[in-house]
């Protein structure tokens, strides 16, 4: 017979155990909203909503960032791009590969469970700038991802079995042009995903799908479709073909319940086939979750001919501008200039160039356009010329992180130009090449030994505090600590911390491959880490070129970082 | 002597007509090299590199010899590791044009 006493301890240890297994195994929208502020765990692409990639952890600091080590690696058995955010929750590490999930021991490194995903190989006909996956969202106790064949599938955390899987409906496919590269985002219990494909011939959207029942909720056209505001924009039925992807993940604003999202660029690349300013590509766009609703857009680069995709994720943070503190977004957009917007309703507040630039001489305030120089006007009649940025942006899709302390943004900037060229331009069909061979363009260098710096830059100046050279441009994110540490890659390899204060190189490791990877940093027992894919791939990697990267070997691999404790 | 013109005349013309079939012959490969380098930046350099320079994670296509053409069209055809297969998408005259175009730029003529 049990006594009082011992009902009450038994209940109190069901209530803890229930407690406990429902922490283990949940993520709520609440645990979504607080992951900033919860280092022991990763669970939101970009280290929280806000896409800052700050962390206040501050174990690993200027004075020992020298004696990090590597804990323990991990093979992604796979030759591809390796662009994966890895998500932590719990003491495991759920990464993904274009091809594969895999839910990986946080302490030890080794292989908890692996789901093959696979697909027909016609898929990758559509995949334009490397076969990868960035990502996946977590959420009551799923994996979420999307796959190269345009679905959504959710995985059980525990397990990785199939819990759901939707195919994004009709006209979404490889026949059209479309793919999925990007980690979705879950913002009010909706699953928010993007598209790749502008330089095959689609028309790109973001859509919503249940997060219980991936269920699909709701598109959004980023191009309007004829008779809707904006069409006039587009000549005839360029809309149709017109690109504007969103291929990058965007970040949500709780309070305001706003996702925001980059749009890419319209297609095909030859602006002359698609007279117009081409609305809502290039763009900044803030959408409610739950409806796909767009609240306010704003276009950085109209009628762009210059491939200027303005998908680079739109950080959330409160500074000081024009006079006050300000809920803003940033954006570091590819045509090279760092935009600023009130998160609430999209108001310019400061556009400024962070590196080279030629084809405009800055934004108008006033209507939020660039003042063209003759560079534009030429390229867009036709003529041959020298423009700074390449197609390949002062940044690309590398994302920035932002401390909160020094107020500075860290990012990795390419410092590359290229002659252009647009000829007459073809007639495109869906699904059809419509990038590269649309115009003629060649690789243009101020320095060989100088192809990209990792700058701080201030967001309301574009001014960089120090900026600290590379001979390849890093196509790594950066992430910042609460101990003025910035963490990058190299292409060449090098996984390196820096000093947030001067770009001073404070501790360097070789990973086996190039690093195209986003490095998080999270604690477990009382000591801190930093994990980090390897693995060379992505556009760059395959397209540029680059001598620098000749002797680079594939191979992705997951990397786990702490100070040798001996 | 008559006979000796006419032999002249005869070479002379066997030299002409040759040197303008040559000609033909090299334009008709200049077309199909140009035409090759549309389908290459089309369907392959997204993968093999700009102007067939690759940073050397895929294949450099340049290394291919002239006596590798059956395998380079059943590659192609078919998809090899993960490439994928082009069967369907290119005709039989787009692959000759890409062949042209890649040897045109081969390490080993």
């Amino acid at each position: 017979m049990m006594s009082a006493r011992q009902g009450a301890l038994l209940a109190a240890v069901i209530a803890f155990t229930a407690g406990f297994a429902a922490s283990a195994s949940s993520q709520t929208a609440e645990d979504l909203k607080n992951d900033h502020l919860t280092p022991g765990d990763v669970l939101v692409y970009g280290m929280g909503y806000s896409g800052q990639r700050y962390s206040p952890l501050t174990q690993i600091n200027k004075d020992n960032a020298a004696r990090l080590v590597p804990v323990w690696a991990y093979s992604i058995t796979d030759n591809r791009g390796a662009e994966g955010f890895p998500v932590i929750k719990d003491g495991v590490i759920y990464t993904t590969a274009h091809n594969a999930t895999m839910a990986i021991d946080a302490l030890t490194g080794s292989q908890i469970w692996r789901a093959n995903h696979e697909y027909p190989p016609e898929t990758l006909r559509v995949v334009c700038c490397g076969i990868v996956n960035r990502g996946a969202a977590i959420y009551n106790g799923k994996i979420i991802r999307a796959l190269l064949d345009n679905q959504i599938v959710a995985l059980d955390a525990k397990t990785g079995k199939e819990v759901w899987r939707t195919k994004s409906p009709a006209p979404t496919s490889t026949e059209n042009g479309y793919a999925m590269t990007g980690a979705p985002l879950v913002a009010n219990g909706v699953v928010i995903a993007g598209v790749a494909g502008a330089e095959f011939s689609h028309r790109g959207f973001l859509e919503g799908y249940d997060a219980e029942t991936g269920k699909h909720l709701w598109r959004h056209y980023n191009i309007p479709a004829q008779g809707e505001p904006g069409s006039e924009t587009w000549h005839g039925e360029s809309y149709l073909t017109g690109g504007g992807s969103s291929w990058v993940t965007g970040t949500y604003d709780p309070e305001l319940d706003l996702v925001y999202w980059g749009t890419g660029n319209p297609a095909p690349w030859n602006p002359r086939a698609r007279a117009g300013d081409n609305l809502h590509t290039n763009s900044i766009i803030a959408i409610r979750p739950k409806t796909g609703e767009r609240v306010w857009a704003f276009q950085t680069t109209p009628a762009d001919p210059f491939d200027y995709d303005g998908v680079h994720t739109p950080v959330i943070a409160t500074i000081p501008a024009q006079g006050q503190p300000r809920r803003v977004v940033i954006q570091a957009n590819r045509g090279g200039f760092l935009y600023v917007l009130d998160a609430k309703d999209g108001k310019l507040l400061a556009a400024n160039a962070y590196g080279k630039v030629n084809w405009a001489d800055g934004i108008d305030m006033r209507t939020g356009r660039p003042k063209h120089t003759q560079v534009y006007h030429d390229a867009l009649a036709g003529k041959k010329v020298t423009v700074w940025p390449s197609v390949s942006g002062v940044t690309n899709w590398q994302h920035m992180s932002f401390s909160p302390r020094t107020g500075l943004l860290y990012i990795n900037t390419l410092h590359v130009g290229m002659t252009y060229e647009a000829p007459e331009p073809p007639k495109l069909v869906p699904g059809k090449p419509s990038g590269t061979p649309t115009v003629r363009r060649t690789v243009v260098l101020d320095d060989p030994n100088v192809r990209g710096y990792l700058k701080a830059v201030d967001p309301m100046t574009g001014k960089s505090t120090w900026e600290t050279p590379y001979k390849s441009p890093n196509y790594s994110s950066t992430l910042v600590t609460a101990s003025n540490l910035v963490f990058t890659g190299t292409m060449t390899g090098e996984f390196q911390a820096l000093d947030a204060d001067t770009g001073k190189i404070l501790w360097s490791f070789q990973t086996p491959s190039g690093i195209v990877g986003q490095p998080v940093t999270w604690e477990r027992n009382g000591r801190q880490y930093v994990t980090v894919m390897s693995g060379i791939g992505g556009v760059y990697a395959l397209r540029s070129g680059d001598p620098n990267l000749k002797n680079v070997p594939a191979g992705a691999s997951l990397w786990t970082f702490a100070l040798f404790d001996k | 002597m008559m006979l000796d013109r006419v032999l002249r005349i005869v070479a002379a013309a066997l030299i002409v007509g040759g040197t303008l079939t040559a000609h033909k012959s090299s334009a008709q490969d200049g077309a199909k090299i140009a035409a090759g380098e549309v389908v290459y930046n089309t369907y392959c350099a997204t993968c093999h590199g700009d102007g067939l320079v690759s940073s050397g994670q895929t294949f450099d296509l340049r290394r291919l010899e002239a006596g590798a053409r059956s395998r380079f069209e059943n590659s192609v055809l078919g998809g090899k590791g993960q490439m994928p297969p082009w069967k369907g998408v290119l005709t039989s005259e787009e692959i000759d044009q890409l062949w042209h175009y890649i040897r045109d730029n081969a390490y080993q003529k």
